[in-house]
């Protein structure tokens, strides 16, 4: 089932959301951005890269210097459910590590197993082997007032501890069925 | 639809205010993303149904965030006639009832938090109606108080996906004005005129920046100009810009429109983080409505004045916040900046003159001109005019957006509108602030009376940034803030430049390894110079600022390093490779309380016990008497209450002196002694400090002899503590405990009297000087020195000596400490009335409050808020009563706390006995004649890790050291002396081979064990009147178990591994 969903974005849908994007101001951001919210694994594909490339006449290296750059784009495929731990510095000074660390160990993660940025906090992406569910974190999502601050697949809980936020995980695995 | 004059305008304007005061019942909803975090959805969705269910007709609307986050989700009600009404932390629950009462022509007031009559939009007025005068106006209330809504004016009170509403308060009346002048520079001069300085954190004066841009353009033909709004609102602990384009999208599209009909720009770009998805909804839906009302696109207001504005959301970069790095960006490169000149005024997005402002310096734009430059520059300083909004978040009760005119005090914003450090459930000291980000700094407390302006911020490293305020307390470690920043904008380098890319990678390197207690003085200093070198040669400001949180910390948080470094220590519990559980680091003994309490669960009480030994001497004794500052980080208080670690340990300590396993105790710790040394020590005062650097030297096999002054070991324990608290027979056996090790002790010898420091230092190795705090210190009250007045610590040494006291009948105690409160407990039980006057409020005694509440609930009456004045006494010079003066709370002060000021209204309380505990001194003559170096505060110097003085091999520790403290602190400095001598004496470090390894199982229970928090059964209030019998009983068996189960293990690090 996940092979099936890796696949690449179809192409008429691709040339779609370029026809979308005539202005060139901002242009490769918003479609990359499109793209990458259109896959069901929330995630460009190298086939991606090389297509829209030729379709924007963009030079592949400057596409993948882009895709690389910024934290929002994922070169591998993202959970169906995504947990953000936010990072920023209210969330911090209320321990949002401590949370961030125990959301990973009862995931089954180790300190070792980042995919992105190993030795820094700011930007580290753990996506489970089935691909049911990632963790992430986010620099700061600006809601500081309800620190330390999670979200559950855009939906924002404030004040979290971290048995809250485990059982708010355990809750989304019992909803798919998949393996905690 | 299309506005094309000012007719169309005032047009819209009425369909608007039709809708703000719409002559029915108004209910708004604060629907910001913070509004809906907390579940505003929940309640819009609650009153919509509550509205059709009850047949109320009114109006039920969507509005922005008032910025009050601590009270969301907000719900605002309008009655026609009425002042609006603004209530919090509204409910689902509540819909029906605020449903019910609106229906019954009554505003709702249970949930009000305040009113407003009026409200002053700066572009237009809206008047609500008069009553409810009960209810605080909105700024009446402590978090609103002092500040002044510019660039706020209509959030929280408009809906913002309404257009017309805005217009209504005067929006977009000026652009028109605008582009009715005579000429574009006049509406540049306006700018100019207002001070107005960008927002976005450099503060570089707006209306300079767009003559830039003017004149650029003038040598072009028909060049492409563009503008750019960065909303790009990277820093984290910052969303006022989220706010702003939440609940006034508008503002910020007018502001946009004027500056592009000033600058001569025909493109606009706002740049907005794709985090923030609410807003980018809502200013897609503003530009849609503007352009329909012909405000925005071609033909503006009907003239040739063509301006559309595009919306680019950006993809997580923080560098792109600098000016270059966001055009890199806009023209589809990742997002590197690049050397200016050329400046984007000169040479910007695709080549073209480019100006790029903040949102919140375009939202102040429109109001700068209807109201003009001069207007506007009234409020602030005179070099930073106007008002910033910050958010206040972090260590604060109030959390919140908060707009202040700039020059404001930040003790202002942080205490008494934020309300720092009170309240449950944190109520910890507040250390610093943190402003402006990752390019910031960190603001000391005792720096909080500095004006919220770019210089003064700046004097202190730190800036104003996009005005992001985090609070910090005792719990947050600036070494941890310092690596937490570097972390950040390691990550966000965008490496392009050596500088930044490779400095911050070994500056991060740096401050990991003094956060893991590895570094070395060498290693700071390495710091010191590298960081500095980084500021100077970056490429842009990520690198140039990344260095603040490091250098201010540095400057203002020196000894935390220092703790980091030396004593391998994290006061606050943060740097988590440096202890063992929160509950341990708390601990000044660092008593390893996860393992005892383990050992008891599984009911393995005599290695319970010599674990406990091993870390604590006198178990029994802090056990009943510890501040227990244990409890202050234990997790479990998240879940219900702390666990009562101290009473666990005290049961352990009673089970060993009750029967068999007391010889079993001095065997196990007679068998942990290391072979004999040959060295001998010498130790002066048989306090807890000095009992506890005997059996610690003892067990490090040296030879020990204690010289007391008194006749019996103990200190305070013994001479101070009365026994209602510490029965003196328990303590006779701990102090059993630490002779049999061979510790020996001889008493009447008092330093400079019958025992000469020359004689101790030529008869052993080392000696360490314990000698505590038993003077008084003077209360400096006349007349305190007439018959009849007490210093707590004489009277308390009488009672212990078993001597009369000949209390009278009425004792009146001033002070709020520990000895205030057992002189009066004392006192009560010889059968006095007693009151004591304490000068600040209950929150405010430094006595432990389980005391407090003991005494009050036996009889004490405590009076707050007063101050002595006299000693009042009788012909015969006899006290016969107090004066005392009422006192309010005043300003704040540094510290955090409000200053007692005088009312002037005083009055005499009768009293037999006056008893005076204001604070004990030590006595340092003595050491000053052995040339040992006294401070200025009275207390003998030693070094804060090894406690050595000025004298070779001499230590001094204790109270005499450290002042007036308790018992595990001072018990701490005697076992971190004893560590000390023994590491001079034998070469290393050898308190790791004493205190052992304990195998304990590693388990966590998935769910909270143990139930709610078992405390000791108490003695009858009216037993304990008559009689000095113990008040606290102590843990049943079956109470300590349960207790020792409700601990979470945070000692386990990998629950992962320990659950299988």
């Amino acid at each position: 089932m996940i092979a099936a969903q890796s696949k690449p974005l179809a192409e008429e849908i691709i040339d779609e959301v370029i026809a979308r994007h005539p202005e060139r101001t901002g242009d490769v951001l918003a479609i990359l951005e499109e793209i990458q919210q259109l896959h069901p694994l929330k995630y460009l594909p190298p086939e991606t890269h090389e297509f829209v490339a030729q379709k924007m006449g963009v030079a592949r290296s400057q596409l993948m210097s882009v895709i690389t750059f910024y934290a929002f784009f994922n070169l591998k495929p993202q959970g169906r459910h995504t947990v953000t731990v936010c990072r920023g510095t209210a969330c911090h000074t209320r321990g949002s590590k401590q949370l961030l660390d125990g959301l990973k160990a009862a995931a089954g993660f180790r300190d070792d197993d980042d995919e992105v940025g190993s030795e820094c906090g700011a930007a580290t992406s753990f996506t489970t082997p089935d691909c049911q569910l990632t963790i992430r974190t986010v620099a700061c999502f600006g809601q500081c007032a309800l620190a330390p601050v999670a979200a559950i697949d855009h939906e924002i809980y404030g004040h979290v501890s971290d048995l809250r936020l485990r059982k708010l995980v355990a809750a989304i695995d019992a909803d798919t069925g998949a393996a905690p | 639809m299309k506005i094309h004059d000012l007719d169309g305008l005032h047009d819209a304007r009425r369909t608007g205010m039709m809708k703000i005061l719409p002559g029915k019942p108004r209910i708004g909803v604060g629907l910001g993303t913070c509004g809906i975090g907390n579940g505003a959805r929940d309640v819009f969705d609650a009153i919509k149904d509550a509205l059709k269910r009850c047949g109320v007709d009114a109006q039920l609307t969507k509005l922005g965030c008032f910025g009050f986050c601590a009270a969301e989700p907000l719900v605002n009600i309008h009655l026609p006639g009425f002042p609006l009404i603004v209530l919090g932390r509204v409910r689902p629950q509540d819909a029906l009832a605020i449903v019910e009462s609106i229906a019954a022509g009554q505003p709702p007031l249970d949930k009000a938090i305040c009113r407003i009559d009026e409200w002053d939009h700066l572009t237009g007025h809206v008047m609500y109606g008069r009553g409810f005068a009960d209810l605080p106006h909105w700024d009446e209330i402590a978090f609103f108080k002092g500040q002044k809504k510019i660039v706020l004016r209509n959030c929280g009170l408009i809906n913002p996906e309404d257009i017309e509403e805005y217009i209504a308060v005067g929006g977009y009346h000026a652009l028109y004005q605008a582009m009715q002048k005579p000429g574009v520079g006049e509406i540049i001069e306006e700018v100019k005129k207002s001070k107005l300085r960008g927002r976005g954190g450099a503060g570089y004066p707006t209306g300079v920046k767009w003559d830039l841009l003017r004149k650029a353009g003038s040598g072009l033909q028909d060049g492409q100009k563009y503008i750019i709004c960065n909303a790009d609102e990277g820093d984290p602990g910052a969303y006022m810009n989220r706010n702003e384009i939440e609940s006034d999208p508008h503002m910020l599209i007018e502001g946009m429109l004027i500056g592009a009909f000033a600058m001569g720009a025909s493109e606009g770009i706002v740049y907005l983080r794709a985090e923030y998805p609410l807003a980018v909804e809502r200013l897609k839906h503003a530009l849609a409505e503007a352009r329909q009302f012909g405000l925005v696109g071609e033909h503006i207001l009907g003239t040739d004045f063509n301006f559309d504005i595009k919306l680019v959301e950006g993809a997580g970069a923080f560098v792109c916040g600098e000016e270059t790095a966001m055009i890199a960006s806009l023209e589809g490169h990742a997002g590197r900046p690049r050397p200016r000149p050329p400046f984007p005024a000169q040479k910007g997005l695709w080549g073209m003159p480019t100006n790029i402002n903040n949102v919140e310096t375009w939202c102040n734009i429109p109001v700068i001109i209807e109201r003009g430059g001069s207007w506007f520059a009234q409020t602030g300083t005179a070099s930073s005019s106007g008002t910033k909004v910050f958010s206040l978040v972090g260590k604060v009760v109030n959390t919140g957006l908060v707009e202040l005119p700039l020059g404001t005090q930040l003790k202002t914003m942080i205490y008494e509108i934020g309300q720092g450090g009170q309240g449950a459930p944190d109520g910890k000291r507040v250390k610093a602030v943190q402003s402006g980000g990752p390019s910031g700094g960190c603001i000391p407390a005792s720096s909080f009376d500095v004006a919220i302006d770019y210089e003064s911020l700046l004097q202190l490293g730190a800036i104003m940034g996009s005005g992001g305020m985090v609070v910090m307390d005792e719990d947050n470690c600036m070494v941890d803030v310092a690596r937490y920043f570097l972390e950040f904008t390691h990550a966000e380098s965008c490496g392009k430049c050596i500088p930044c890319r490779a400095g911050l990678d070994q500056a991060l390197t740096l401050l990991n390894k003094i956060s893991a207690g590895k570094a070395s003085d060498a290693d700071v200093e390495l710091l010191e110079e590298l960081v500095p070198m980084i500021r100077e040669m970056s490429l842009c400001g990520l690198g140039q600022s990344a260095p603040n949180p490091v250098l201010t910390t540095l400057r203002h948080f020196r000894r935390e390093y220092d703790e980091h470094l030396r004593a391998h220590r994290c006061r606050a519990g943060v740097c988590d490779s440096l202890f063992l559980s929160p509950c341990e680091n708390s601990c000044p003994l660092h008593m390893r309380i996860p393992l005892f309490l383990e050992l008891t669960r599984s009911g393995q009480i005599a290695q319970a016990a010599e674990l406990i030994w091993l870390d604590n001497p006198l178990p029994g004794s802090t056990g009943r008497i510890c501040q227990h500052p244990c409890e202050s980080q234990c997790r479990r208080a998240h879940v219900d209450a702390p666990v009562n670690m101290r009473e666990v340990h005290r049961f352990i300590a009673d089970q060993v002196f009750a029967g068999a396993l007391l010889g079993e105790i001095k065997a196990r710790l007679a068998r942990r002694r290391l072979p004999s040394s040959g060295k001998r020590v010498a130790i002066v005062g048989a306090g807890p400090s000095g009992l506890s650097a005997a059996f610690y030297l003892a067990l490090f096999g040296h030879q020990v002899t204690v010289f007391e002054a008194r006749e019996a070991a103990g200190g305070m324990l013994r001479y101070s503590l009365p026994q209602y608290r510490l029965p003196r027979a328990m303590l006779r056996q701990e102090i059993d405990v630490i002779e049999s090790l061979g510790v020996a002790f001889r008493f009447g010898q008092k330093l400079g009297a019958g025992v000469s420091l020359d004689v101790l230092e030529a008869d052993n190795d080392a000696v360490f000087l314990a000698t505590g705090t038993w003077s008084a210190a003077s209360a400096g009250v006349p007349g305190e020195e007439s018959p009849g007045v007490w210093h707590a610590i004489d009277f308390l040494e009488q009672v212990a000596r078993d001597q009369p006291t000949t209390i009278g009948k009425r004792v009146v105690v001033i002070g709020g400490g520990n000895a205030a409160v057992d002189s009066a407990r004392t006192a009560l039980r010889a059968g006095c009335a007693v009151t004591i006057a304490y000068r600040r409020e209950r929150q405010d005694m430094p006595a432990i409050a389980e005391e407090v509440r003991d005494a009050e609930m036996e009889g004490v009456k405590l009076m707050f808020l007063v101050a002595p004045q006299r000693v009042v006494c009788d012909q015969r010079g006899r006290v016969t009563g107090i004066e005392l003066m009422r006192t309010r709370l005043g300003d704040y002060t540094l510290d955090g706390r409000r200053r007692p000021v005088s009312t002037g209204d005083t009055f005499v309380v009768d009293c037999d006995n006056l008893i005076l505990a204001i604070g004990e001194r030590p006595d340092v003559e003595p050491l000053r004649r052995c040339g040992i170096h006294v401070r200025e505060n009275g207390t003998a110097a030693a070094d804060w890790v090894t406690y050595e003085t000025n004298r070779q091999r001499v230590f001094a520790g204790g109270d005499l050291v450290t002042g007036a403290s308790n018992v595990s602190s001072t018990m701490a400095t005697g076992k971190d002396a004893a560590r000390a001598i023994d590491a001079i004496l034998c070469g290393e470090d050898r308190l790791a081979q004493v205190l052992g390894a304990f195998a304990v199982a590693q388990r966590v229970a998935l769910e909270p064990e143990g139930g709610a928090r078992n405390s000791s059964p108490e003695l009858a209030v009216l037993q304990r009147r008559t009689s000095d019998a113990e008040v606290l009983l102590g843990l049943t068996p079956e109470m300590a178990h349960a207790e020792s189960r409700r601990c979470l293990r945070c000692d386990v690090r990998d629950p992962a591994a320990a659950k299988g």
